[in-house]
């Protein structure tokens, strides 16, 4: 259960695995800066200041250099947490502009804690829904 | 009449795979040649259905943003008259071979005041237009996605749009339609400038911003139900769109600007006025520039003059 904590909003939110950074960001009802969405332009870059992430899909070398691949940069339209991670935006803060989104993923962040707390609890595929 | 059009396109793509889903799949481009450079990049060459000449847009793997733009004349002597004005604008001028580029005949090649390597030819394999030329049906039947007849224009960026736009005018005999300024006084600065040869609205556009950058290339629609189609098409194929359908105030084109799947951007233009080399030319300020661009949402989005390959 991957999730993204942006200690300047004080909010964590809750990514489903797999899912790019970005993506949960503005799943959760946040929004910022992003360009191409496809890892060329390099506009949505944040850093990662604890944590991990991997690319699995293409960037371009010209927007990420060498040193940018292991100094916790990340462009966030294509990395995808391999742990927990924190965020720390660079130019302009992330923004809430959705709060129901935002309520929505908290419940799925605390749903997901409740179940990660209690792992001998099976896990019904309906697990959690209307449980606030 | 010397230039008659940008005849191709060449840009860089992080995956071909992906890029061939988007340039084929979904913007309906026909292949018409691939193979690997000497240095083992991959490249796929397309043409649109209404294009007669070899191809129109390369994708080259390995990064992103242009490679270079070819451009056709309309006779042969053209290029030396292209090689003798480039020369005098104080260009570096080198020639080109038939073969240097898969199927393009002999001709010169240079780079611009922006940094874009601009190539000028005049032989072009002709494979023919999808519909033919003998009792032409209007459209092939069998079209795949947007399915666009053709390649229309680009948008580069440079730090001196003066200069390029004088080299256009200069060495290619262009004149700008329309122009964004700083002001309307004498001592303005010109900002962004739409430049064709014929009636075409605008065959390259330039604006503002770091040299040697790509802002869009685009293809042609034929009006607004088909820019229209075109975007529901792209979210059917989840392209990320950057905006529209919507129109723009400058050339009044009917556009939608989207990524493909490497990030560089494109579009898919209709409509724009004819344009006549003796029609005085529109002139924008900066501070009217967001309903220039987007004439309905009559503000830049932030991405307009950050997101560049
Ligand atoms: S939005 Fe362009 S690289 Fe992420
Ligand atoms: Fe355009």
């Amino acid at each position: 259960m991957p999730t993204l904590s942006i200690p300047a909003l004080d909010e964590v939110v809750y990514l489903e695995p797999g899912e790019t950074v970005l993506s949960g960001l503005y799943k959760a009802g946040f929004s910022y800066t992003v360009g191409c969405r496809r890892g060329g332009c390099g506009i949505c870059k944040l850093d990662v200041i604890e944590g991990s992430f991997s690319y699995e899909r293409p960037v371009a070398d010209t927007v990420i250099s060498t040193d940018e691949r292991t100094d916790g940069t990340c462009l966030s339209c294509r990395a995808i947490p391999e742990s927990n991670i924190t965020i720390q935006m660079r130019e302009y803060e992330v923004r809430l502009v959705n709060p129901l989104l935002r309520q929505i993923n908290e419940k799925a962040r605390l749903r997901a804690e409740a179940l990660a707390a209690a792992p001998d609890t099976p896990t019904t595929p309906d697990a959690g829904a209307g449980d606030d | 009449m010397g230039v008659m059009r940008m005849g191709y396109a060449h840009v860089k793509v992080t995956d071909m795979t992906e890029a061939k889903n988007h340039y084929n799949g979904t913007m309906g481009l026909y292949e018409t040649h691939s193979d690997v450079t000497p240095d083992g990049a991959k490249r796929v060459f397309y043409k649109g259905w209404d294009e007669w000449d070899h191809h129109s847009v390369v994708l080259e793997e390995g990064g992103v943003g242009v490679v270079k733009y070819g451009w056709k004349v309309e006779h042969e002597a053209d290029i030396d008259d292209i090689e003798a004005k480039a020369r005098t604008f104080g260009l570096t001028v080198e020639r080109m071979s038939k073969g240097d580029n898969p199927e393009i005949g002999d001709g010169i090649r240079f780079v611009t005041p922006s940094e874009h390597v601009f190539e000028v030819y005049h032989q072009a394999t002709a494979v023919g237009t999808e519909v033919g030329t003998h009792n032409p049906e209007v459209f092939p039947r069998h079209l795949v996605g947007i399915g666009v007849p053709a390649l229309d224009h680009s948008l580069i960026t440079t730090g001196d749009v003066g200069t390029m736009e004088r080299m256009l005018s200069d060495v290619f005999g262009f004149y700008a339609t329309e122009r964004v300024q700083t002001s309307l006084d004498d001592d303005h600065e010109c900002v962004g400038t739409w430049m064709t040869s014929n009636n075409q609205i605008h065959q390259m556009a330039v604006i503002g911003g770091p040299q040697g950058k790509l802002h869009h290339f685009a293809f042609r629609l034929e009006d607004w139900n088909s820019v229209g189609r075109a975007a529901d098409l792209m979210t059917m194929d989840d392209v990320p769109i950057d905006i529209g359908p919507t129109r723009h105030g400058i050339t009044r084109g009917q556009t939608v600007y989207f990524f493909d799947p490497s990030g560089n951007r494109n579009e898919v233009f209709a409509g724009g006025y004819l344009a006549f080399p003796d029609r005085p030319t529109n002139v924008w300020t900066v501070d009217q520039l967001g309903k220039g661009i987007f004439y309905h949402d009559r503000e830049l989005n932030e991405r307009f003059t950050t997101v560049l390959t």
